[in-house]
């Protein structure tokens, strides 16, 4: 019982978290932080949902379950900065969205 | 109790789900897509974990294993083709 409360409270979190990420993403209006709003959405959206459901899981005796959502969440938590870094690099490397106030590119330029 | 609680956490995902797909059809560059497909993944992938919770069988749970490592492998060789010009080498 008390690990199913756990598990919905950390659903509950993860819920409010994505709905506000998702919401972020039609609020901001460039890429950088629409980028911001993704990761706030996927790291607090996805990570604590995952362990909630591995702790109702757990309570029901669905071990396979348990695994998987643990597994997933730790490489969640691995994998987003890894993917949000990677693809801030190509989009200001390529130039498709160009930052206004470069303080890295001036020396490069001039 | 707990029945109750995954619907509204099934509308709720959902909600958010739809939000970043009309962002993955509008998104006014190719790297804001596909940001918006990493997270719609995600969710996917979230929404199959209740799924499974919802049917008590293990069986639906093995998809969201894919779907994650799918989101990270979708970044990271977009971000080595858009910068390289190609994903080898």
């Amino acid at each position: 019982m008390i690990l199913t409360v756990i598990g919905l409270i950390l659903l509950a979190i993860g819920a409010v978290c994505d709905l506000l990420g998702a919401i972020g993403m039609h609020r901001f209006n460039t890429f950088y932080l629409r980028l911001h709003a993704a990761t706030v959405g996927t790291v607090g959206g996805k990570f604590y949902p995952l362990l909630g459901v591995a702790f109702i899981a757990a309570e029901q005796g669905l071990w396979p379950v348990v695994g998987i959502s643990v597994l997933a969440a730790l490489l969640v938590l691995v994998t987003t900065p890894v993917g949000s870094h990677a693809l801030a690099y190509a989009a200001s490397k390529a130039r498709i969205v160009e930052i206004k106030l470069d303080e890295f590119r001036g020396e490069e330029d001039v | 109790m707990i029945e109750t609680a995954i619907y509204i956490l099934f509308a709720v995902y959902g909600l958010s789900g739809l939000l970043y797909f009309i962002r993955l059809l509008r998104g006014p560059t190719v790297v804001d897509s596909i940001l918006a497909a990493d997270c719609v993944s995600l969710d996917v992938a979230l929404i199959a974990l209740l799924l499974s919770i919802y049917y008590r069988n293990s069986f639906l749970a093995v998809g969201a294993l894919f779907l994650v490592l799918w989101a990270f492998i979708l970044d990271v060789f977009a971000a080595k083709y858009l910068t390289r010009g190609e994903v080898g080498t």
